[in-house]
């Protein structure tokens, strides 16, 4: 077989995880200065940047929606992302189903700047926890959480958070976001093919990857709050 | 229980037993947190139920409205109008500034169509003014029609700190010169 052997006889994957298992998941919240809010997530080797600048005043007064605020997102790929270096791909743009309480802020504008800055697979969950963390940061306040997860199928086995070598190895990869606390569902999209029979047990398999996401965020947003407990304490 | 940190959708308790503060929203009946904070409950005096509220971290900086009271320092002067940089907004110090004018007719109460604004206000000075309008895209409106209101702060042209003789007239206390301003009255 020429194929590239995505799933060892021994149920392991070609970075080692086992099938359920995620990458290693660091996240730090106010790495910027100028930004109300920013937020840097590493999901194994898929790094984003985030920065959340706003409410503000709406720069373009066509724009102005008089009940609510709008969002503006601007997703950029770094040409140093991948392996090999590319001029500016597509530079595209995609509502990630953030959810906010978007009715208090009539007439402003909330801009969320995201960054690829490595590239190694599921940048659209990565690009969706770093926003979410990003404006946490900035005291936007939001129904929830909202945490995005992906899962694929790899020889008929539901696999969790694919990597960049068996997401371009013709596996479909399905993205889930949800609202955790609630369980509701934002986002699913999915670029491929995948057999309906699969599809439960694939979505259910992200599900569950969103809520393992969304407790390693909520401690590090704890775990930055911290201070602020201790400081009103005293 | 003092205060605990909760972070977004975590559930604070029953919207019959509390009711909904800044930092909180209501969904089929319960309460939820929707920021980052420190969760406090607040004794009503005037409704049976605690308030819950959600202290953020980060303020929101201060945002002038309409009747607050603001201390800036003029940056231009001009016929019609003097620009003010908004530094405080009440008590509380702004993040970034906002820009504001005083239109001559708002210098004073009186005599209005006697106003100079040359003989109000000179770049440099720190002024206390109210707030009378949110103005148009750029600026506030502000107003020092009122005996508090006005000049608090000024350096002559010699450089030195001004002593107030009346509620137009400063003095230099180096050169004795009399230069004119509009005053505010201490208090």
């Amino acid at each position: 077989m020429s194929r590239l052997e995505l799933l060892t006889p021994e149920g392991l994957r070609v970075d080692g995880r086992r099938p359920n298992e995620l990458r290693k998941i660091i996240a730090k919240t106010s790495v910027l200065a100028q930004a109300d809010g920013s937020a840097y997530i590493e999901q194994g080797n898929t790094k984003v940047l985030a920065a959340v600048y706003g409410p503000q005043e709406v720069r373009h007064r066509m724009q102005i929606l008089h009940d609510r605020a709008i969002i503006n997102v601007e997703f950029n790929v770094a040409p140093f992302s991948t392996s090999e270096r590319k001029k500016r791909s597509k530079n595209d743009k995609y509502d990630n189903g953030i959810k906010l309480q978007t009715s208090q802020f009539p007439r402003s504008q909330i801009d969320i700047y995201l960054q690829v800055l490595q590239h190694d697979g599921g940048t659209l969950q990565a690009c969706i926890n770093a926003a979410t963390m990003a404006l946490i940061d900035a005291g936007i306040p939001m129904i929830d959480y909202v945490c995005a997860s992906t899962a694929g199928c790899i020889d008929k086995q539901p696999v969790l958070d694919l990597n960049y070598l068996e997401e371009s190895s013709d596996s479909p990869e399905l993205t889930v976001a949800i609202l955790p606390r609630t369980g509701k569902v934002n986002l699913m999209s999915m670029e491929s093919r995948l057999h309906v029979d699969m599809l439960e047990s694939v979505a259910s398999l992200a599900t569950e990857g969103c809520e393992q996401i969304h407790t390693i965020l909520d401690a590090v947003v704890r775990d930055t709050t911290q201070h602020l407990k201790d400081s009103l304490m005293q | 229980m003092a205060s605990t940190i909760v972070t977004p959708g975590q559930r604070l308790g029953y919207a019959q037993d509390f009711t909904a503060g800044s930092g909180t929203y209501e969904r089929d009946g319960l309460l939820y947190a929707s920021v980052v904070g420190v969760k406090k409950v607040l004794k009503d005096a005037t409704s049976h139920l605690e308030t819950i509220t959600i202290v953020r971290e980060k303020e929101q900086s201060a945002v002038p409205s309409v009747g607050s009271m603001i201390t800036g320092k003029i940056t231009k002067v001009n016929p019609r109008f003097a620009s003010v940089s908004i530094n405080v907004v009440d008590s509380t110090p702004c993040r970034e500034d906002f820009q504001g004018v005083i239109r001559v007719q708002d210098v004073r109460a009186t005599e209005r169509d006697k106003v100079k604004i040359y003989n109000s206000f000179r770049p440099g000075d720190i002024v206390r003014a109210q707030v009378i309008s949110l103005g148009d895209a750029r600026s506030y409106y502000l107003s020092t029609a009122q005996n508090e209101l006005g000049v608090i702060f000024a350096k002559s042209v010699a450089g030195e700190t001004m002593i107030p003789v009346s509620w137009q007239e400063m003095q230099c206390p180096k050169t004795k010169v009399i230069e004119y301003r509009k005053c505010a009255k201490p208090f």
